[in-house]
């Protein structure tokens, strides 16, 4: 049985080669598993009172939440019942914060992979996961997860706010955001207050008051020498600071920015806001595996696209219609953190914080309710932070915050406008589903008002124009038609001949309009003499004005 | 009972008994002994049920490496692998969407060795589909097929369908981006029939694909129905269907007198110094008196007969390739970790989408007529290789590589057609595009009947008509169209592995893809 | 004639090396298997819960926290948490005039947990408590001796 033997001989030494490869291979993945995991090493490398810790998988669950965050297996003194780990600088304490980590776990703020034990895959910058850890540098993003922040102000009325309650000296006894307070020289805790959370939880709106007492029936000690009764005025200043202390001073202030580049003009956040561009409510959700970074100089990281986006919109994001943000490069940082929270992620019930529940159901701005907050989280995108507007490509939207027009227009003419917009240019409508109240456009129209720093005509121009219609025609095609159209219906120029505008523009206001022009704008002052225009005669006016007050009858 | 044995204490038997336990259970478990002579070893494959399988004697022909290179002793332990691998995985496992995600997760990062299960889980089940078809390609080279294997060859086909099935049905498992797209794409393939009953205008009366997709779903979307279904299919009735399919192949194999081999085999076979009769002379009896079956019965009365105890030869050999699939399937899942993409998301489709690469020639075909590549040309192809032996009755050449008119030489110019009628095929195709793209109002049954996918069919078949009349016989024809269509199989499996990218457009590399 | 010629080698190297190293192989991948079973992680909450006891709450009367199997006590002397898992057979005892009753063996426990009738082994534990700005912070992982009871500090 030679051949037969051998070939047995053949299949014996192939079952032997097979199996100790088998069985190295298993014992390779064996010692892989158990010795040379990352996580294996870091806690191995951690004691507790000087004894060495368990090594073990740690998990933070969190039933209501969904989530199951592997992450305390290496940042082990951030788990429950695990603080005082010490050995490695991954065991560092959480900084104190408001919701427990222990509890509420890790992914649900800072983004990331909590079912993953290895350091790429936990921190989500692997190809298949598509919401990486928000960066340490913006961590307050991740607030956005579950928060919304109402109330916000714009920028210039925050760092008013700000700078008001800097200027009374709140911070002698109150701490606010980790700086200010004191402590009491009897060792017993601050002497006033931590006010970092009040625009939460709420505080007493009588303090004012019950402040003067105390301060009154002093005779020595801080309230005698450290308080002093507060001013009406600076008093909404201190309202309106606290009512954003919301433990997240810097996404406040990310917010505050974006609410003064006008993007509400276009993006709706919330339900409330234009409708050019897409929804923002959750923009900061963003799939990176599902975007292009081939135009984005650092190729990776969604806060790099979302910065690049704002600086060029088009390149970024093929078709955008968005215009470059013009803003200096810290702006670009703030806009792109303020994005990068837009998270919003739905929530059992439990977990839906009061100030989701009360912009998503209940009506509650994200904006401040003042004037300038208005203006600039809706109308400083088209007409500028100053009102006097700007020009886009080979757009031009009109300066509104000249005091030549502001004099000429009165406070119906300014509140009818925003609130049917101009038919047949880009200005909408803000009388709208998501759009404004009637509140918040009277405080609007208010803000224009002092930005041009004058008061406006209240009463309407009784003045009537009684030209020939047949002369008012002549002219109009000769000196407006070309910008206006033959028929008002608008060009390079507004339209006229609409009725929405008709309505509202009073005769007195056409003619003043031509005579003296529209400063700003490429409107120019028909009444003056001039070499690259005809020079109109009060007459003349007349008459076109009785021309164009013929299309209100349409 | 003997006086002597009545002296004895009363539990002496009794603790005598419990003694003896051990060896006892050991010797009746392994009934007869150590298999050192022959009588042992047959008796030691008689008495095991695993053994039993076998004959207890083997031809020296299929011992040879070369006979059947262990193919089909290597689906088997890929079989095996995975349903062992796969039993532990369903102790983690949750068949509910997202959930079943987020398990899938919990086994790849926290279940103690999930991970590697995992990995041989899926790389077993590739293996085995690799070897399926390679087993399948050695039984029609080999002409195995042939009398009195013809229906082995049949539930052979079976096997190769449950097992694509269960390669299938397990893609969707993961609740990942790449599972849900594919079963999309899968779950439309059965419902293609649509595309004929509509162009016909039937499909109010008359509609297997709606009740297909239906059935294979449960509901109008890929949702929890449609995995509850996928994981029944994939965990239970496939597995039965398949082990139930395995069991009666392998005792046909026995039933049909072990594996083809030449007629002469034994002349073809070096002489064996020392070789001696199993019988020296005919029994009176043949084993037809005792197991009522037809046909003759190997062993008896022919004297000389190159077999050897199968108990060791062939128990080593099917070991050897035990353990050598399984070093296979570990090593790569050392290599290779099984892919998990971005949890399943019903409004954003993956670009491209791409089924399991062993479907990536369906896929290729899918892309010009949904029915005629998913359905028509696919049932085609099982029904013409389940009719092979039907149609092939010729006797020469049986259990030889290539065997039959035309040989290896017939095989070589079939690969050349084979490649280049599906080369060409494809180039013409992804340079000058299709009816569709030359005239857009063309019907779709047109498009249906006329595509790429039949005339490549038709080239094959009319090749291999060619052959038939040239050699005068079936098998020359049968060699041909079987390499023809292994060699399309590859073309239209490598362009859609490789060459495909969004929106199924051809790309030389995946580095050329756009970026979303 | 002979029927039984060829008897292996008698000392067949070879192939016992190969057999036994594809056993080892084999049995070193079902330890390995094994091991899959037993999870790493449990997927639980933390063990640990805040509440606030009513004001009402009267002295020896439970006030069992939803969801959570124990009952929180308020005396004289404190606060203190029994925990309510049989210590039989881990159904949930009910609280009662005489202390705690199972209500699948019988068992029964007196007011302090201790084991009065029945199969329970041991008497029911008591909670680890901490009171904290008038919130009540208890651990069901840690468990105190007996009469433990935690105070305001």
């Amino acid at each position: 049985m030679a051949e037969a033997l051998n070939a047995m001989k053949k299949n014996k030494i192939l079952l032997l080669v097979s199996s100790i490869g088998v069985f190295v291979l298993l014992a390779a993945a064996a010692i892989d598993e158990n010795f040379l995991k990352q996580w294996r090493r870091i806690q191995a490398s951690g004691s507790h009172d000087g004894e060495p810790i368990p090594v073990q998988l740690r998990q933070v669950v969190n039933m209501g939440l969904r989530t199951a965050d592997r992450c305390v297996s290496c940042h082990v003194s951030m788990g429950p019942g695990e603080d005082g780990v010490t050995g490695n600088a991954l065991f560092k304490k959480h900084p104190p914060v408001v919701h427990d980590p222990a509890q509420y776990g890790c992914t649900v703020c800072h983004g990331g992979q909590g079912l993953a034990t290895e350091k790429d895959d936990a921190h989500g910058t692997v190809h298949f996961w598509p919401e990486p850890m928000i960066p340490a540098a913006v961590a307050e993003a991740g607030c956005g997860t579950c928060h919304a922040a109402p109330g916000v102000p714009s920028r210039d009325t925050l760092r008013q706010a700000r700078a008001t309650f800097e200027r009374l000296d709140c911070g002698a006894c109150h701490r606010v955001d980790g700086r200010g307070g004191t402590i009491r020289p009897d060792g017993g805790g601050m002497e006033g207050p931590d006010l970092s959370r009040v625009g939460i939880t709420g505080y007493d709106a009588g303090w004012h008051g019950k402040h003067v007492a105390k301060a009154a029936a002093a005779d020595k000690g801080p309230w005698k020498t450290s308080f002093a009764p507060v001013p009406e005025a600076d008093q909404g200043a201190v309202a309106m600071y606290l009512a954003v202390r919301n433990s997240a001073p810097r996404l406040t202030e990310a917010k505050s920015v974006f609410l003064s580049y006008g993007c509400l003009g276009c993006h709706r956040l919330s339900g409330v806001g234009g409708d050019e561009g897409p929804d923002l409510t959750r923009a900061g959700e963003r799939d990176p595996g599902q975007t292009d970074f081939t135009h984005v100089p650092e190729q990776q990281g969604l806060d790099n696209w979302i910065a690049e986006h704002f600086r060029s919109p088009g390149a970024v994001m093929t078709g955008s219609k968005m215009p470059a943000v013009a803003a200096p490069e810290s702006d670009i940082q703030q806009l792109t953190m303020f994005v990068l929270s837009l998270r919003r992620r739905e929530l059992p019930g439990a977990y839906m914080p009061k100030d989701r529940i009360a912009v998503a159901r209940m009506g509650q701005r994200e904006f401040a309710p003042d004037g300038a907050t208005i203006y600039g989280a809706f109308c400083a995108g088209c007409h500028g932070l100053n009102g006097l507007g700007r020009t886009s490509g080979d757009e031009t939207f009109p300066a509104i915050a000249n005091p030549e027009f502001q004099k000429l227009v009165t406070d119906r003419f300014l509140t009818e406008t925003i609130a049917r917009g101009r038919p047949g240019r880009r200005m909408p409508g803000w009388k709208k589903e998501g759009g404004l109240r009637p509140e918040e456009i009277r405080v609007v129209v208010e803000h224009l008002r002092a930005l041009a720093g004058v008061t406006g005509r209240t009463e309407e121009d009784a003045w009537k124009a009684n030209g020939s219609t047949a002369e008012g025609r002549k002219l109009y095609a000769a000196a407006c038609a070309g910008c206006h159209g033959d028929k008002g219906q608008g060009a390079k120029g507004p339209s006229l001949g609409t009725r929405a505008f008709l309505e509202v523009a009073t005769e007195g206001y056409l003619r003043d309009t031509i005579t003296k022009g529209r400063p700003g704008t490429v409107m120019p002052a028909f009444g003056e003499p001039s070499t690259v225009h005809r020079t109109l005669t009060p007459g003349d006016v007349e008459s076109i004005v009785t021309f164009i007050n013929l299309w209100k009858g349409k | 009972m003997s006086p002597s044995t009545e002296q004895r204490p009363p539990l002496a038997e009794f603790w005598d008994n419990l003694r003896a336990a051990p060896r006892r259970i050991l010797d009746t478990a392994f009934r007869g002994g150590s298999p050192s002579t022959d009588r042992t070893r047959s008796t030691f494959v008689f008495g095991n049920v695993f053994l039993h399988l076998h004959s207890a004697r083997v031809h020296r022909w299929t011992l040879r490496w070369t006979a059947t290179a262990g193919l089909g002793i290597a689906t088997t332990a890929a079989f095996l692998i995975t349903l062992v691998t796969g039993v532990l995985l369903m102790f983690y496992y949750k068949p509910y969407p997202d959930v079943a995600y987020q398990s899938i997760k919990d086994i790849h990062f926290v279940v103690p060795t999930g991970r590697f299960m995992r990995n041989i889980h899926r790389w077993a089940a590739n293996v085995m589909v690799v070897t399926v078809i390679l087993h399948m390609a050695r039984a029609f080279y080999t002409a195995a097929y042939r009398k009195p294997r013809e229906f082995n060859w049949v539930i052979g086909m079976g096997l190769l369908a449950v097992t694509l099935g269960l390669s299938f049905t397990g893609y969707l498992l993961p609740w990942d981006q790449l599972a849900y797209w594919a079963i999309t794409i899968g779950a439309n393939i059965a419902q293609s029939p649509r595309e004929v009953t509509d162009a016909l205008e039937i499909t109010e009366w008359f509609d297997p694909g709606g009740f297909q997709r239906a059935l294979l779903l449960g509901s109008e979307v890929v949702g929890e129905e449609a995995l509850i279904r996928f994981y029944l299919l994939h965990v239970m009735i496939l597995p039965l269907v398949l082990v139930g399919l395995m069991s009666i192949h392998f005792w046909r194999i026995r039933k049909d007198g072990g594996l083809a081999r030449p007629v002469d085999a034994d002349q073809r076979l070096e002489p064996e110094p020392g070789v001696y009769p199993v019988f020296t002379q005919a029994p009176e009896k043949t084993y037809q008196l005792a197991a009522v079956v037809e046909g003759r019965t190997p062993a008896v009365g022919r004297g000389p007969e190159n077999t050897v105890p199968s108990m060791p030869h062939l128990f080593y050999a099917e070991l050897g390739v035990l353990m050598l699939t399984t070093l296979i399937c570990v090593a790569l899942s050392i290599v290779s970790d099984a892919p998990l993409k971005e949890l399943a998301n019903p409004s954003v489709p993956e670009n491209p989408a791409k089924a399991p690469w062993y479907f990536l020639g369906l896929q290729e075909l899918v892309a010009f007529s949904a029915f005629m590549g998913g359905i028509g040309i696919p049932t085609i192809v099982l029904a013409g290789l389940g009719l092979i032996p039907y149609l092939d009755r010729e006797s020469e050449g049986t259990g030889l590589w290539f065997g039959g008119p035309g040989g290896w030489p017939l095989v070589k110019r079939a690969l050349v057609v084979g490649f280049g009628a599906s080369i060409l095929v494809e180039a013409f195709v992804i340079r000058y595009g299709w009816i569709r793209e030359w005239f857009p109002s063309v019907g779709q049954l047109v498009v249906t009947v006329l595509n790429p996918g039949t005339l490549l069919t038709l080239i094959y078949g009319a090749y291999s008509v060619w052959l038939v009349k040239r050699y005068r016989s079936t098998r020359a024809g049968a060699l041909g169209l079987f390499t023809c269509f292994l060699c399309g199989f590859l073309v239209l499996t490598v362009v859609g592995t490789y060459f495909r990218g969004p929106n199924w457009d051809f790309y030389w590399s995946p580095s050329q893809w756009p970026r979303h | 004639m002979r029927l039984d010629p060829e008897p292996l080698p008698r000392r067949d190297w070879l192939g016992l090396a190969s057999l036994w190293s594809a056993a080892s192989a084999l049995a070193f991948g079902f330890i390995g298997a094994m091991r899959l079973p037993k999870a790493a992680v449990v997927a639980a909450p933390s063990k640990a819960l805040k509440l606030t006891l009513p004001e009402s709450l009267p002295a020896g009367e439970a006030f069992v926290p939803p969801g959570r199997a124990m009952a929180v006590f308020r005396d004289g002397e404190g606060v203190y948490a029994i925990s309510t898992i049989c210590t039989h057979l881990g159904c949930v005892v009910k609280p009662n005039a005489e202390g705690f009753e199972c209500p699948c063996h019988g068992s029964r426990f007196d007011h302090a947990g201790g084991v009065v009738k029945g199969p329970a082994p041991r008497a029911l534990p008591w909670l680890q408590v901490r009171l904290a700005n008038g919130e009540v912070h208890i651990d069901e992982g840690k468990t105190v001796p007996s009469g433990t009871k935690a105070k305001q500090a």
